[in-house]
C-alpha cells in the first residue's frame, strides 16, 4: 500500500514565477487497484504522479510504501527502489529516437542486476501482445504517435513491476489499441499490481478502483 | 559529431605541445651531453668588469697553477654565410689532443699539421645549408669584407649535440687571420685539469689570478639552459594558449553534450541507473577519448618534430627560420614530459564531460526530463 501524507509541491519556490503544482493532497493506494488521476490540464497530474513515482521531490508531506516513509531517503536508495519496482509511461512518451523499438524496450535492463537476453522472450510476447513486433527493429523516429506510446507500456512493464505509472497512456492510440491496453491494465491489477494512471480518457475511468479528480492542484471528491 | 570536434582541438593541441616539450627535453639533454665535452675550465680576462682580449703569456700563469695539465688558447667569434651566422673556434692545434668535440660523420678532426693551413671541421647545420662536404672549399666573409677560402677536412656528426651543428673549428693562426685578431692576444684559454685533481680544487686554487673570470662546466651548462629559459618563457605561453583553447572548446561541448544528455540522465535514473552508473559512462567515454587524442597528439607531436624537424616550431625553439633535412633537431621523450601531458589533457577533459554528467544525475529525474523537452 502507498499512503500520501499532505503531498505539496511549490515549483520556484520564492520567487517571481511560484507555481503551486500540488497542495497538501493525502490518499491511500490499495496493492492491486487501479487508481485514477484526472482534473484539467494543468491541475498537476503529472506532478502528483512523479511524486509518488520517487522521480520529483516535494515541498513538503510524506509517501510511505508499505508503511515505510521514504522520501528522507537517500538518492541510492530511491533509484534503487524504482529500479526494482517501478514501470513509467510517460506523458511525452521519452523514447530515445535514435534508437530501435526493440533497443529502448530493453534500455532498463542495463541499469544493475538484470540481464537483457534473460528478457527477449518477454519482450517478444509484450510487443505482439500490443501489435508493435514488426516494428520492433525500426528507429522509433520512424514509429507514428500509437505506436510509440505501445512501445512505451513495453518498456514499462518489461521488468514486470510492482508499480506502474501511467500519464495519459491511451491519447496517441486507436480505439482497437485502447481496448488492449484496458485490458492489459486490469491483468495486471488481477496479478496483484498497482497501477496509478492519469488521464482523461472515460472508459479508462470506467474500470478504475479509485478515481481522484483534481483541480488546481487540489483534491476534489473520492469516489 | 561533438567527439570529432573535441578530439580534433585535443589532437593539435597534444601535437604541438608534445613536439615543443620533448624537443625542449631533447636540447637540455643536448646541452649536458656538449658541456661534458667542453674543457674543465674556461678563462676568460676581465677588466672593468667587461671581458676583454687575455694576453697569451698569461697561459704560462695559469700553467703554472698546481694541477692543471694543459691550457689551449682559442680565438673565437662569429661569422655570417648569407643570413646566417655562426660560431668560428680556432684552436691551438698543437695541444689538440686535450680538446674533444664529439664525434665526426666523415673526414676527421684538426690535427698539429692544420696550423695555419685554412683547413676546418664543420657542423651538419652549415654544411646542409651549404651543400658543401668533405673536400670542398667554401668561403667565408670577414667582418672587413675579404673573402677567405677555407677546406672542409671533417664534418661534426649530429649525434654530437646541436652546439656542434653551426660551428667552424679551425687552426689558432687561421682564426687570428680571419678575424684581424692582434698578435700576442686570444679570446680565452681551455685549461684542462690532471686526472687526480677535481675542476673545481683547482679553480679554487685560481682565483687569486688577476683579472680572471673561471668558469666551469656548471656554470656553462646553468648559461645554456639560461638561454632555453628565455625561450622556455615562450613554451609557458604557448603551453597555456594551447591549453586553455584546448580546454575552453572541452567545456563549450561538454555543455553541449550536458544539454543533449540531460533528458538522457534524467530517463536513466527513473529506470534505476544510479549516479554513479552515469558517472562512470561519461568518465569511461572521456577516459578513453581522452588517451586516445593525447596518445596520437604525442606520436604526431614526436614525428613532427623528429622527422620532419618541426617546421613553424624551430624558429621559436631555436632561433632558426628552419632546418635543413641532413640535420635532426634533438628530440626526447621522457616519462615526466609524457605523463604531464596526459594529465593537462585528460584532466580538464574529464572535469568538463564529468561535471555536467553529474549535475544532471542530481536533478530530480521528472525535471531533467521536462526542461530537456521544453
Ligand atoms: N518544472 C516546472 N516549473 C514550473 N512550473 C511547472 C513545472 N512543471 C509543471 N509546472 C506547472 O505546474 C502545474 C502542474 O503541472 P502538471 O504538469 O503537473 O499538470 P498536468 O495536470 O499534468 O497537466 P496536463 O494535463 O496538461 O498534462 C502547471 O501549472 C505547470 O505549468
Ligand atoms: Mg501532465
Amino acid at each position: 500500500m502507498i499512503e500520501l501524507r499532505g503531498i505539496t509541491k511549490i515549483y520556484n519556490k520564492g520567487k517571481f514565477n511560484e507555481v503551486v503544482a500540488v497542495q497538501d493532497i493525502s490518499m491511500k493506494i490499495e496493492d492491486g487497484s487501479i487508481v485514477v488521476l484526472t482534473g484539467p490540464s494543468g491541475c498537476g497530474k503529472t506532478t502528483l504522479l512523479s511524486i509518488i513515482g520517487l522521480i520529483l521531490t516535494p515541498t513538503s508531506g510524506e509517501i510511505f510504501y508499505d508503511g515505510e516513509s521514504v522520501l528522507g531517503y537517500s538518492d541510492y536508495w530511491k533509484t534503487s527502489f524504482r529500479r526494482e519496482n517501478f514501470g513509467f509511461v510517460f506523458q511525452h512518451i521519452n523514447l530515445l529516437p535514435q534508437y530501435t523499438a526493440l533497443e529502448n524496450v530493453l534500455l532498463p535492463l542495463y541499469a544493475k542486476d538484470s540481464d537483457p537476453a534473460d528478457f527477449m522472450e518477454r519482450a517478444v510476447e509484450l510487443l505482439s501482445k500490443l501489435g508493435v513486433m514488426e516494428r520492433a527493429n525500426h528507429l522509433v523516429e520512424q514509429l507514428s504517435g500509437g505506436e510509440q506510446q505501445r512501445v512505451a507500456f513495453v518498456r514499462a512493464l518489461i521488468k514486470d513491476p510492482q508499480y506502474l505509472f501511467a500519464d495519459e497512456p491511451t491519447v496517441f492510440v486507436d480505439e482497437d489499441t485502447s481496448r488492449i491496453i484496458y485490458r492489459l491494465l486490469q491483468d495486471l491489477r488481477d496479478k496483484g499490481k498497482t497501477i496509478i494512471v492519469s488521464t482523461h480518457d472515460p472508459e479508462l475511468i470506467k474500470i478504475a478502483d479509485q478515481i481522484h479528480r483534481m483541480d488546481r492542484g487540489r483534491l476534489l471528491q473520492k469516489k | 559529431m561533438r567527439s570529432a570536434v573535441i578530439i580534433v582541438t585535443f589532437l593539435i593541441a597534444t601535437t604541438m605541445v608534445s613536439a615543443v616539450l620533448f624537443t625542449k627535453e631533447g636540447l637540455e639533454r643536448e646541452a649536458e651531453i656538449s658541456v661534458k665535452t667542453a674543457p674543465d675550465l674556461t678563462v676568460q680576462y676581465l677588466k672593468a668588469g667587461r671581458v676583454e682580449l687575455i694576453p697569451l703569456e698569461y697561459a704560462k700563469t695559469i700553467a703554472g697553477v698546481e694541477g692543471v695539465k694543459a691550457v689551449i688558447p682559442r680565438i673565437w667569434g662569429y661569422a655570417g654565410i648569407s643570413t646566417y651566422t655562426f660560431t668560428v673556434i680556432g684552436l691551438d692545434t698543437s695541444s689538440i689532443q686535450y680538446t674533444s668535440f664529439g664525434s665526426i660523420e666523415s673526414g676527421r678532426f684538426l690535427t698539429p699539421d692544420d696550423a695555419g693551413k685554412g683547413n676546418i671541421v664543420i657542423g651538419k647545420l652549415i654544411a646542409g645549408l651549404l651543400n658543401v662536404k668533405v673536400g670542398d672549399d667554401i668561403i667565408l666573409l670577414s667582418e672587413s669584407v675579404e673573402a677567405n677560402k677555407f677546406h672542409v677536412v671533417g664534418l661534426f656528426s649530429d649525434a654530437s649535440s646541436i652546439y656542434t651543428a653551426d660551428m667552424i673549428v679551425m687552426s689558432i693562426q687561421d682564426a687570428r687571420q680571419f678575424f684581424r685578431m692582434p698578435d700576442g692576444y686570444v679570446t680565452d684559454f681551455a685549461v684542462y685539469v690532471e686526472d687526480y685533481e677535481q675542476p673545481a680544487n683547482v679553480a679554487a686554487k685560481m682565483s687569486f689570478l688577476p683579472n680572471a673570470r673561471i668558469l666551469d662546466q656548471d656554470l656553462l651548462l646553468r648559461g645554456y639552459k639560461a638561454a632555453y629559459g628565455a625561450r622556455g618563457g615562450i613554451f609557458v605561453t604557448l603551453w597555456t594558449i594551447l591549453l586553455v583553447g584546448a580546454a575552453l572548446v572541452a567545456f563549450s561541448q561538454a555543455v553541449v553534450v550536458g544539454h543533449e544528455s540531460k533528458f538522457e540522465v534524467g530517463l536513466l535514473k527513473t529506470f534505476g541507473f544510479t549516479t554513479l552508473d552515469i558517472i562512470e559512462v561519461r568518465l569511461v567515454e572521456s577516459l578513453v577519448l581522452g588517451f586516445f587524442a593525447t596518445s596520437l597528439g604525442m606520436i604526431l607531436g614526436y614525428v613532427y618534430a623528429a622527422y620532419f624537424n618541426a617546421p613553424g616550431l624551430v624558429d621559436i625553439l631555436l632561433g632558426w627560420a628552419f632546418l635543413p633535412r641532413e640535420f635532426r633537431l634533438p628530440v626526447f621523450i621522457s616519462w615526466t614530459s609524457v605523463f604531464s601531458i596526459y594529465a593537462v589533457t585528460v584532466i580538464p577533459l574529464i572535469i568538463t564531460t564529468v561535471v555536467p554528467a553529474w549535475l544532471n544525475a542530481i536533478t530530480d529525474p521528472e525535471l531533467a526530463m521536462r526542461r530537456a523537452a521544453a
